[in-house]
């Protein structure tokens, strides 16, 4: 489904990722893990056209290169960007519209429905502010909201950052559910133990470079890990 | 630690100075040499217009916020001087009812400059209690109302300031000496100032206001007295300017003389001075020629249409163009020094 | 009675006209960062195609004021294409300074082609009469200029709230990365913010055209730079600012007419700017202030 290879990408002068392959199958979730700085973040960037880079991406063996922001998310690349960057200023309703901006079709108004109902909390809240939901309301409203262009793939950036830790199960728990729904995922994340949980392949991330990657069986519970994803080794 | 009298940036600073001071001494040996009487007053005028630009990079070139109202203090200097130095007998005649015994006393020429400095300085610091605190926009804003609350007082108060019309006898006590060794004193101060602690303070908030506040710049006081200083070049160009005239009005301290000298600071680059003097001598000389041209003169025989607003249409192709093409202007970040050496400047921020 | 009255739908139509014109600018603002100077140049077209339409084609009224809206729409799409595109992702300075550039371009160009004198058009000025309301005296074109601003700011807000083009502009008034990582066309949303501008001006150009009955290239200054002055006083961006600083500046600028004494008249623009250069010492971001960090517009 999304093909990388010898992505290079650049913020101003520096180089924050210097050549790595990544491979996303159809209808998995590929987790990508690592340290802060390592270049996460940096790579979904240059997947959604919001760095510069060089090397190629392919989504379903369509090179990306050339195409805008929009382009690349027309053609099927939807993100819930790190700090979740809801639209405080617009109700829940509003921002999900926004999600559903380059649909055309007559099914929108339903699919909102759907996704208010999957959250109880988000439907009461329809006509609140965004502004105004927690943490972890935010997160599920910015998730709904990349899912109702209908995406072919999800890119999600630090889903879990900065919520509790039962909040933290319930994202975990709309990952798996999405996935058996048959959404293919990438997923960036520095909670490395519930990340492996939910994927099928796990890509390690440190310095720009990947060190490691497998199915993600062959990380056990991802303790193994930590040397890696913290730069501590004893 | 004992704190040098000029750090070392400083210092790089007095050589880059004393570089334009020669370019400013050949132009003035140039003509000197070869020039013809009339372009004496285009010289002088020039020159006023560099200590004008020089002092806007002090303010709206380090701190890189676009300010309009210099016109608006140079005027007020250009009036001080004028009326404090014009002989009691004379204002008798152009200012028969002015209030305040403004027109019963006369000064010396020196005195009645150190007036000027001071009545604009004190009005700079004012307006400074604004300036410095408002947001990158408003400054803007406010310092166009600064211009034309100014420019209306000036017609408004014919009894003091003639409006429109022109207020004659001032002594005309400056000639191309005076202007020619403020300038170069100017581009020293102008120098000093980007390269001190509180400049490089300023060019830091222009870069990243959030981050310089975060590490503690004061960015209150470091505009504060970025604008104080810089109305004291206009102070300076306005009382020089006074004094070769002998007769001032009101319309030149407004609008379009604000858009000639904004000009001539971006298409040399806001943050050097360097480029603010390039910018300055590149955009007189052109208008020279544009000026001929507009007047409508007879080109091989054929003689061309009177073209008004040609200059005007000149100089904001130059501001739109500069900004499209080239935003950091001929010189960026660079002083003249940075291109003699081909050195390599380790403070230079990326952008 | 009649002269408080009169002078009440003074107020109200001065600022009236400045908030429409300070919405203009604030729309533009508050989705590109970009302080249009060149917006009293996009009137001051207005007025021009008023007078070549007027005198070439037809003097209907009706034709001339569809002829000033378009002409008004069409230049500030054209200005945003050729010269403000380039310098989207400029910083602030950066972008008024452009702005400031075309304005200086425009007002050469109104002088070379046109003419340094007014230019007399005078079909609108009809809409200018002595109306008598019960006891009271007062001028019918105030009337419209209110009527019309109301209508037009509701409107606004109808199709900010209800459309999705609307919400979208609402939107990257805050993030415009993100409205772009939604699909939404970033050069769409900008022409619709420049779109509504424009159509803001021309109707505030008919209006001036129906006061004045002439053009001159520097017609727009006084009226855009008071909507400036506005803009900053209600908190730069903020659309509600733009509004309730427009109305403010209004009922200052009478106030000060009132107050002062005849031969003070032409110091009340100052007065008017140092009343306001006190409320932002008071305020120094503006009333409404929007809540918008400080950070990268695209």
């Amino acid at each position: 489904m999304l093909e990388i290879s010898g992505l290079k990408v650049f913020h101003g002068p520096i180089e924050a990722v210097h050549g790595i392959d990544i491979s996303v199958p159809e209808g998995s979730c590929v987790a990508l893990l690592g340290p802060n700085g390592a270049g996460k973040t940096s790579t979904l960037s240059a997947i959604t056209g919001t760095a510069r880079a060089t090397g190629t991406i392919r989504l379903e063996g369509r090179d990306l290169a050339g195409l805008d922001i929009e382009d690349r998310f027309r053609a099927g690349i939807s993100i819930a960007p790190e700090g979740r960057r809801i639209f405080a200023n617009l109700t829940v309703f509003e921002n999900l519209r926004m999600g559903a901006a380059t649909r055309t079709d007559g099914g929108i108004e339903r699919d909102i429905e759907e996704w208010l109902s999957r959250f109880p909390i988000l439907g009461e809240r329809r006509s609140q502010s965004a502004g105004t939901l927690s943490g972890g309301e935010q997160q599920m409203l910015t998730i709904a909201r990349a899912l109702l262009s209908k995406p072919r793939i999800l890119l999600l950036d630090e889903p879990s950052l900065g919520l509790a830790p039962k909040i933290i199960g319930q994202v975990f728990a709309l990952i798996e559910d999405l996935r058996h729904e048959g959404m293919t995922i990438l997923l960036v994340e520095q909670n490395a133990g519930a990340a492996i949980e939910v994927a099928d392949y796990v890509y390690v991330l440190a310095n720009g470079l990947v060190t490691r990657h497998g199915p993600s069986g062959e990380f056990g519970d991802g303790s193994g890990l930590m040397g890696e994803l913290t730069g501590v080794h004893d | 630690m004992t704190r040098r009298l000029l750090n070392p940036d400083q210092k790089r600073g007095l050589i880059g100075s004393a570089m334009l001071a020669v370019l400013i001494l050949v132009i003035v040996g140039a003509y000197a040499l070869w020039g013809e009487s009339y372009q004496a007053r285009i010289l002088y005028a020039t020159f006023v217009n560099l200590i004008v630009v020089v002092g806007l990079q002090v303010f709206m070139g380090n701190g890189n916020y676009a300010t309009f109202s210099h016109a608006a203090f140079m005027g007020i200097a250009a009036y001080a001087a004028a009326i404090c130095v014009t002989p009691a007998a004379v204002k008798a005649l152009s200012l028969p009812d002015a209030p305040w015994g403004l027109n019963a006393f006369e000064m010396h020429p020196l005195s009645a400059a150190l007036v000027a400095l001071v009545i604009t300085g004190v009005i700079g610091a004012l307006t400074g209690l604004f300036m410095s605190r408002l947001t990158n926009v408003s400054i803007t804003i406010v310092s166009i109302a600064i211009l034309v609350i100014v420019h209306s007082i000036f017609l408004h108060r014919t009894d003091i300031f003639k409006g429109n019309q022109a207020l004659f006898g001032i002594p005309r006590v400056f000639g191309l000496g005076h202007i020619t060794a403020l300038v170069i004193l100017a581009i020293v101060a102008a120098r000093l100032f980007r390269e001190s602690r509180l400049g490089l303070r300023l060019r830091a908030v222009a870069d990243d206001e959030v981050g310089a506040r975060a590490m503690g710049v004061n960015v209150v006081r470091a505009r504060m007295i970025a604008w104080v200083v810089s109305t004291l070049f206009f102070a300076t160009a306005g009382i020089a300017y006074a004094f070769y005239l002998g007769t001032i009005s009101a319309r030149p301290f407004y609008f379009n003389y604000v858009f000639l000298t904004v000009a001539m600071l971006i298409l040399g680059g806001l943050r050097s001075v360097t480029g603010a003097v390039f910018g300055t001598l590149l955009i007189s000389l052109g208008l020279e020629i544009i000026r001929w041209l507009e007047t409508g003169p007879t080109l091989g025989g054929v003689k061309l249409p009177e073209m008004l607003g040609l200059s005007g249409l000149l100089l904001g192709i130059v501001i739109v163009g500069v900004m499209a093409f080239r935003p950091h202007g001929l010189m960026g970040n660079r002083e003249i020094e940075d291109i003699v050496f081909r050195r390599k400047k380790t403070t230079e921020v990326s952008k | 009675m009649d002269y408080a009255a009169q002078q009440l739908l003074n107020a109200l139509s001065f600022g009236a006209e400045y908030a429409l014109i300070a919405v203009g600018l604030a729309i533009v603002f508050s989705i590109m960062g970009l302080v249009n100077f060149a917006h009293g140049e996009v009137i001051a077209f207005g007025g021009y195609s008023m007078a070549v339409v007027g005198t070439v084609v037809t003097g209907n009224p009706l034709v001339l004021m569809a002829a000033v809206l378009i002409a008004c729409v069409s230049v500030s799409l054209l200005l945003e294409r050729v010269a403000f595109r380039t310098v989207r992702k400029a910083d602030i300075t950066t972008g008024l300074l452009t702005a400031f550039g075309v304005s200086i371009i425009l007002q050469n160009l109104y002088l070379l082609l046109g003419s340094p004198r007014p230019i007399s058009a005078t079909q609108f000025i009809f809409l200018d009469r002595t109306l008598l309301i019960g006891p009271v005296h007062v001028s019918s074109l105030q009337i419209y200029e209110t009527v019309t601003t109301i209508a037009a700011i509701l409107f606004l807000t109808l199709f900010l709230k209800r459309s999705y083009l609307g919400i979208a502009m609402r939107a990257a008034s805050r993030d415009f990365q993100m409205v772009r990582l939604c699909g939404i066309r970033a050069n769409r949303v900008v022409a619709t913010a420049f779109a509504i501008s424009g159509l803001l001006a021309g109707l505030a150009c008919i209006f001036i055209m129906a006061r004045r009955g002439s053009v001159t290239p520097h017609m727009g200054f006084d009226p855009v730079l008071t909507a400036f002055i506005a803009c900053v006083l209600g908190g730069f961006g903020s659309l509600p600012g733009a509004v309730l600083g427009g109305f403010i500046l209004g009922f200052l600028e009478v106030g000060v007419l009132v107050l002062l004494p005849q031969t003070a008249g032409g110091l009340a623009q100052a007065a008017v700017f140092l009343v306001v250069a006190l409320l932002l010492f008071w305020r120094p971001d503006g009333i409404l202030t929007p809540a918008t960090e400080k950070g990268d517009k695209l």
